[in-house]
C-alpha cells in the first residue's frame, strides 16, 4: 500500500508494483463485452463459482494433473489469489497452529497468518554462490534447516513457486524434500502458483499436489490476474480434495458468498479458448512466458551495463538485484530505515525509477539478510522498459 | 467389493492422517447455509423463482453502457489493479453524493471504501470492531449473514424481535405493523455490547423504520457507547412517499455509524458485486486493515461503470428520470401486484413498506403440507421446500431469517421477491391460481 501511492505519479517509470502495463489478450477483453450484454449474467450466480468457470478450471487442470477434480467440490472461486490465501488460511489455521513461511515472501502470508491467531515460522531460501551469473535457482532451501523448523505445532507450509519476488522455479527434488516433511509431520501445504504458467526455458513447473501423499494435504491457487494479465478483474481459485475445500467453502460463504458473474463468464470463456489449444505453442499459457522471456533478458542486460549483477528468474515476472555495489550515498535519509527502502526512496525521486526494496517480503530476523536487494517488475510494455533503459544507462552520468 | 472397500479405507486413513482438527474453530457453527440449500432447490425445481433476493430484469441501459464504454477504451489499464481502498472515480463520486444526503462534508479518500458488495463490508465491519466477549445486537428477522459473521469474528450475538401488532379488523398487514418493543429493547444493551446492526428498510419483513424508531436505537447507542453498523442496500426501495431516514444523519450518531450501501440493489446488477462502506475514518481505517489483509483490491472496471451511473444519477437527482425515481416506481407497482395475487388465493401479505421482498402468511394452505411433530426442521421450510418441489414456485421461509432458538416463533410465513419481470409475477399467479383451485375442487 506505501508504495503504491508513491509510484503512482507519472513522471516516474513504474517497475515495482506487480502489475502488467502490456495488454490482456484481445479475446479476453472481448468475452468480457459478450458476457456484460447478457441480462442474467449481471446477476448473483452460483457461489462457489461460477458452473461455467469452475467446469473449465476442472479440465484444464485435471490435465495438467492427471488426476479427476470435481468442479463443484474440489475447486473454489475467490476474490483474487488474495482471496483463495485468505480463505484457505481462515479456514484450517488458529491460535495455537504455527506456519511456516519462506523468506522472502508475498508480504500478505505474515499478517494474514497473525490475523488467524498462528503464529509464523520464517526460514530463509540463502544464495548459493555457482560460479559467475547469479540465478535465482542458487537460492535454496537448507534441508537440515527446514526440517528443523516442523514441529507437532506446525500446521501448514506456505510454498510458491514460481517465486515472487526471486522468481525461483521449485525442483522437483526441492519439492520432495518439502513433501516428505509435510507427509513426516502431517502437515498442510498451501501452494501459491499463481505464476505458473510463467517459467522461462529450461525449467518445468511442478505441482506439488501431485507428488504422492500430497493430494489430500494441499491446497493450490491460481490466478486469473497473472495466468491472462488482468490483474485489475480479481479472481482467483483454489484446488484441492473436498474435505479441504469445504472449509474454505464456509469462509467464503461468511465473507463475501459471491464473486461477480460477468468476469468469471469471461474468464471461463478464455480458458476454453486456450484449454483447445494447450498441444498448440500459440497457446496463451505459453505464449505470454515466451513474450516476457525477452523482457526479462532485457531487464537483465540494462542492468549489467549499470555494472549490477541482477538474479535471473527462472520463472515469475520479477527480478531482483543487489544494488548495495553501487555504494550510493544514502547517509540523508533516515538510519532507522532498512539499506533497500532507502535506496529505493532515492531512486524514486532522484531517479525517477522505482522498484520495491526486498526487506518488504522478510520477517523482522532476516531483514538486515536482503536489505541490499530490490525487485524490478518487467512485464512491461517496450515503450516503459525504453524509458527505464534511459534512466539506467544515463546512471553513471547525472549527479546525485 | 473388497477393492472398494481397500480403497476406502485407504482414503479414510489419508483422511485420518490429520489426526488433529482439520479447521479452524472461528467455522463452528457457521457451516450450514440457508442460500447454498435454497439456491439448489429452486435451480433444480422451480419455474417460477421468487426465492432469492435479485431482479430477473436487467440492469439500467445507461449502466450497462457505462460498463461498455470502460471496456471499449483505449486504456486497458481497467484491466489491472486500482487503488485498493476504491477506485478513485467511484469513491469520489460517492463521496460528492452521499455527503449531500447524510450532511457530512466526506473525504473520498478517508470516509469511503470500496467492497466486494455489502456482504463483504458487513464481514469487514465484524472483523474490524467485534472480539471475543463482545455482544452485537441483531433485530429479528434478519438478514442471516449477520449472525454467522459474529460468531466468526468471535462476538455473541444478542436478538431483539420485531414483533407483529394485529391490524385493524379487515386491513392487510403491513411492514409498519412489525415493531420493536422499547423497553425490551434496551434491556439488549449491556457493557459487553459493542456494536447493533440496523437494516432499513428491512429485508425480510420491507419495514422502514420511522424517524421515531431510529431516533430510539441511536439514544441508546449514545448512552451506551454502542457501535451502530447500518446496512441500507435497499435505501431508494421505499414506497407510498415513506422516507428513508439515514441513522448516520441523527444527532450524535456519525462517529459511531458505518453506513453501508450497494450497486447491486441500487442498479438491479446484483452479479457486480460493488459495495461500499461510508464513516468517519476513525472507523474506516480498521475496515481499511480487515480489507488490505483480506481481497485487498476490487474488480476494477465495475467500479468504474458503477462511478459513472452514479454521475448520472447526481445530475439527475430528484428528477422524474432518475433511476433512483424510476425504480421505487416500477417495484411499487408489482409489489401491490404480487399482494393482490396473494390476497386473492388467500395467502396473507405482510404489504412492505420498501426493499423488493414481501412475506406472506401461508396458514390457510397448511393442509397441504402436514405437520410433523418433533420435527427438527422448522415448520415453513418443509413447506417452501414442499411448494418449489411441487408447485415449481420458490420462495424462502421466514425461518431462515430466525436464530435457531427463535426459529419457531413464526413459522407460517415466507418470502417472495418480487423484482421480477411482468411475466414471472404472472406465471406466479396462474401457479397460486391453480393451487387454490385444486384445493377448492372436490
Amino acid at each position: 500500500v506505501e508504495f503504491t501511492k508513491v509510484a503512482a505519479d507519472p513522471s516516474i517509470v513504474n517497475l515495482g508494483q506487480g502489475l502488467p502495463d502490456i495488454s490482456p489478450p484481445s479475446y479476453v477483453k472481448e468475452e468480457l463485452s459478450k458476457a456484460a450484454v447478457v441480462d442474467r449474467l449481471n446477476q448473483y450466480t452460483r457461489g462457489f463459482g461460477h458452473p461455467s468457470l469452475v467446469k473449465a478450471l476442472s479440465q484444464v487442470y485435471e490435465r495438467i494433473c492427471g488426476k479427476k477434480i470435481d468442479p463443484l467440490t474440489d475447486i473454489l472461486v475467490t476474490v483474487g489469489a488474495y482471496g483463495s490465501l485468505f480463505s484457505t488460511i481462515q479456514a484450517l489455521i488458529e491460535e495455537g497452529d504455527e506456519v511456516i513461511i519462506i523468506e522472502p515472501f508475498y508480504d500478505c502470508y505474515e499478517p494474514m497468518v497473525k490475523m488467524a491467531g498462528a503464529k509464523p515460522v520464517f526460514i530463509p531460501l540463502r544464495y548459493e554462490n555457482h560460479g559467475n551469473s547469479a540465478s535465482s535457482a542458487d537460492w535454496v532451501l537448507d534441508p537440515a534447516e527446514l526440517a528443523n523448523k516442523f514441529n507437532s505445532k506446525t500446521k501448514a507450509i506456505i510454498l510458491n513457486t514460481p517465486h515472487n519476488p526471486i522468481g525461483k522455479v521449485f525442483t522437483r527434488e526441492e519439492l520432495q524434500v518439502i513433501a516428505d516433511l509435510c507427509i513426516k509431520h502431517d502437515t498442510l501445504c498451501i501452494s501459491d502458483e499463481v505464476y505458473e504458467w510463467l517459467v522461462y526455458k529450461g525449467n518445468k513447473h511442478i505441482k506439488i499436489a501431485t507428488l504422492p501423499g500430497m493430494w489430500e494435504r494441499t491446497i493450490t491457487i491460481g490466478s486469473a490476474g497473472k495466468t491472462y494479465s488482468v490483474t485489475g478483474w480479481k479472481l482467483g481459485w483454489s484446488i484441492g480434495p473436498q474435505h479441504l475445500i469445504k472449509h474454505l467453502q464456509v469462509v467464503h460463504q461468511n465473507t463475501l458468498y459471491t464473486c461477480p458473474t460477468p468476469l468469471q463468464e469471461a474468464l471461463a470463456q478464455a480458458f476454453w479458448i486456450d484449454y483447445k489449444r494447450m498441444d498448440d505453442p500459440e497457446c496463451y499459457f505459453y505464449s505470454l512466458s515466451r513474450e516476457l522471456e525477452g523482457k526479462r533478458d532485457r531487464m537483465a542486460q540494462l542492468l549489467r551495463e549499470v555494472g549490477l549483477k541482477p538474479v535471473i528468474p527462472d520463472g515469475g515476472y520479477f527480478m531482483i538485484v543487489d544494488v548495495s555495489t553501487l555504494n550510493v550515498d544514502l547517509s540523508g535519509l533516515d538510519e532507522k530505515q532498512p539499506y533497500d527502502y532507502k535506496f529505493v526512496k532515492w531512486m524514486i525521486t532522484s531517479k525517477k525509477l522505482s522498484a520495491i526494496p526486498l526487506s518488504a517480503f522478510c520477517g523482522p530476523e532476516t531483514k538486515r539478510q536482503f536489505e541490499k536487494y530490490i525487485r524490478f517488475c518487467f512485464i512491461k510494455k517496450d515503450s516503459t522498459l525504453d524509458a527505464a533503459e534511459v534512466i539506467l544507462k544515463n546512471w553513471n552520468e547525472q549527479p546525485a | 467389493l473388497l477393492l472398494l472397500k481397500a480403497s476406502n479405507s485407504l482414503s479414510l486413513s489419508l483422511q485420518a492422517k490429520m489426526s488433529r482438527p482439520l479447521q479452524a474453530r472461528r467455522l463452528e457453527g457457521i457451516d450450514k447455509n440457508i442460500w447454498v440449500e435454497f439456491v439448489k432447490l429452486a435451480s433444480t425445481y422451480s419455474t417460477v423463482n421468487l426465492g432469492q433476493g435479485f431482479p430477473d430484469f436487467p440492469p439500467p441501459d445507461f449502466l450497462k453502457e457505462a460498463f461498455m464504454k470502460a471496456l471499449s477504451r483505449e486504456n486497458h489499464m481497467l484491466h489491472q489493479y486500482t487503488r485498493a481502498f476504491g477506485h478513485p472515480p467511484l469513491v469520489k463520486i460517492l463521496a460528492q453524493f452521499f455527503g449531500k444526503l447524510l450532511g457530512q462534508d466526506l473525504d473520498p479518500m478517508t470516509n469511503v471504501m470500496v467492497t466486494v458488495g455489502a456482504y463483504q463490508a458487513l464481514f469487514c465491519c465484524f472483523q474490524a470492531f467485534v472480539d471475543e466477549g463482545d455482544e452485537v445486537i441483531i433485530i429479528e428477522p434478519f438478514f442471516d449473514c449477520y449472525e454467522s459473521m459474529v460468531k466468526m469474528a468471535g462476538g455473541t450475538p444478542v436478538f431483539v424481535p420485531l414483533k407483529l401488532k394485529a391490524p385493524k379488523d379487515g386491513k392487510l398487514m403491513s411492514s409498519a405493523d412489525w415493531q420493536l418493543d422499547p423497553a425490551e429493547l434496551a434491556s439488549k444493551f449491556s457493557k459487553q455490547t459493542k456494536a447493533i446492526v440496523l437494516n432499513s428498510p428491512n429485508n425480510p419483513l420491507g419495514k422502514v423504520f420511522s424517524r421515531g424508531e431510529m431516533e430510539l436505537i441511536a439514544d441508546l447507542c449514545v448512552k451506551h457507547d454502542v457501535l451502530c453498523f447500518s446496512d441500507e442496500v435497499y435505501e431508494w426501495l421505499v414506497y407510498d412517499g415513506k422516507e428513508h431516514i439515514r441513522i448516520a444523519s441523527l444527532q450524535g450518531m456519525w462517529d459511531r455509524t458505518v453506513t453501508i450501501g450497494s450497486a447491486g440493489k441500487t442498479f438491479s446488477a446484483t452479479g457486480w458485486k460493488v459495495g461500499w462502506t461510508l464513516g468517519p475514518n476513525h472507523l474506516l481505517k480498521h475496515l481499511h486493515t480487515v480489507h488490505q489483509n483480506s481481497v485487498y483490491h476490487c474488480a476494477t472496471v465495475a467500479q468504474e461503470a458503477v462511478a459513472q451511473g452514479f454521475q448520472r444519477e447526481l445530475e439527475l437527482y430528484g428528477k422524474p428520470d432518475s433511476y433512483f425515481i424510476q425504480l421505487p416506481k416500477l417495484l411499487q407497482q408489482k409489489r401491490d401486484w404480487l399482494v393482490q395475487s396473494l390476497d386473492a388465493v388467500g395467502m396473507k401479505p405482510i404489504v412492505p413498506e420498501g426493499t423488493y421482498f414481501l412475506v406472506a402468511d401461508i396458514s390457510e394452505f397448511k393442509s397441504d403440507v402436514p405437520d410433523v411433530p418433533n420435527s427438527d426442521e422448522p415448520y415453513d421450510s418443509r413447506f417452501a421446500k414442499w411448494m418449489v418441489k411441487n408447485k415449481g414456485l420458490a420462495a424462502i421461509p421466514l425461518s431462515a431469517f430466525y436464530c435457531g432458538a427463535h426459529k419457531n416463533n413464526y413459522s407460517h410465513f415466507i418470502r417472495f421477491c418480487f423484482a421480477k419481470e411482468e411475466a414471472t409475477l404472472k406465471a406466479a399467479n396462474d401457479v397460486l391460481q391453480k393451487w387454490k383451485r385444486e384445493k377448492t375442487s372436490p
